[in-house]
């Protein structure tokens, strides 16, 4: 079961009958009497996105959940600028390219082969 | 058993009706600017879809078994990133198999070198890989705003 707040995808209960979600701390029937469940994720970003209840999952991370499940509107951009850089590697396992095999914008592009 | 012919990180891949796989934007480094005085958060992830595209050539019987393709990420102080992503491979006789998986996030919290691993599982057992790759990050520094 999802958590139709944070989107964590383990839910131990179902989320109703004052079940608490363990990532994101709403209380289903209390919680979302009073705000929506964009609200209630809204508060929880705004909050830090901490795990909640006892020690998170190992290797949680609440934006990969959030972005996982299609909320990455949500996430928040640490960053003015992003950018990608072309100098990139391709590992191949024998030999070089097929014929059916395209790359675009792969200038400065080192093939390594494998092992 | 499958071989390896190809592994690499790129921005998009498109796969047309023939099976013919397009790499657009290949890279392997990020840089971000964050805004003035602020720090990148260590579990910070830019929302920027990017996949890993591999393709593999099989021997007879491959096509019968079920294989999962498998990435895992692990920062520059060694620490693994999320869950390992497995993603279902297609394997047919006397075709090259090509698996891409899409990835909605990169992670940015650590300057430097993030190693993306991938493998091939049967049965929950590694039978091809591990390949690895680098995958380096940058953070500069915002440019001084100028009267």
């Amino acid at each position: 079961m999802t958590c139709p707040v944070c989107a964590y995808g383990k839910l131990p209960y179902p989320p109703q009958d004052y079940n608490i979600c363990p990532c994101c701390s709403t209380e289903f029937g209390n919680d979302d009497a009073i705000y929506s469940h964009r609200q209630l994720l809204g508060m929880w970003i705004a909050g830090g996105a901490n795990w909640f209840f006892g020690k998170a999952p190992e290797n949680w991370n609440p934006w990969m959940q959030l972005l996982n499940a299609g909320l990455g509107t949500y996430v928040p951009k640490p960053f003015l600028d992003l950018r990608l850089h072309t100098n990139a590697s391709v590992y191949a396992g024998a030999g070089s390219f097929a014929p059916d095999f395209e790359a675009n914008h792969i200038k400065d592009v080192s093939i390594a082969l494998a092992a | 058993m499958l071989k390896l012919y190809v592994c690499v990180a790129c921005e998009k891949v498109i796969i047309d009706q023939d099976g013919v796989a397009s790499l657009i934007g290949l890279f392997n480094k990020l840089s971000l600017t964050p805004p003035k005085d602020q720090e990148v958060p260590k579990n910070a992830v830019a929302p920027k879809e990017w996949a890993v595209f591999s393709a593999w050539d099989s021997e007879p019987g491959d096509e019968l078994k079920e294989h999962i393709f498998c990435i895992q990420m692990f920062y520059p102080d060694k620490s693994q990133f999320g869950e390992v992503f497995k993603n279902k491979m297609n394997v047919e006789l006397n075709k090259r198999s090509q698996v891409k998986t899409v990835i909605p996030g990169f992670p940015v919290g650590q300057t430097g070198s993030y190693t993306v691993r991938t493998w091939i599982e049967e049965n929950n057992k590694m039978v091809a890989g591990p390949i690895e790759f680098k995958m380096e990050v940058e953070i500069l520094k915002p440019a001084p705003v100028q009267n």
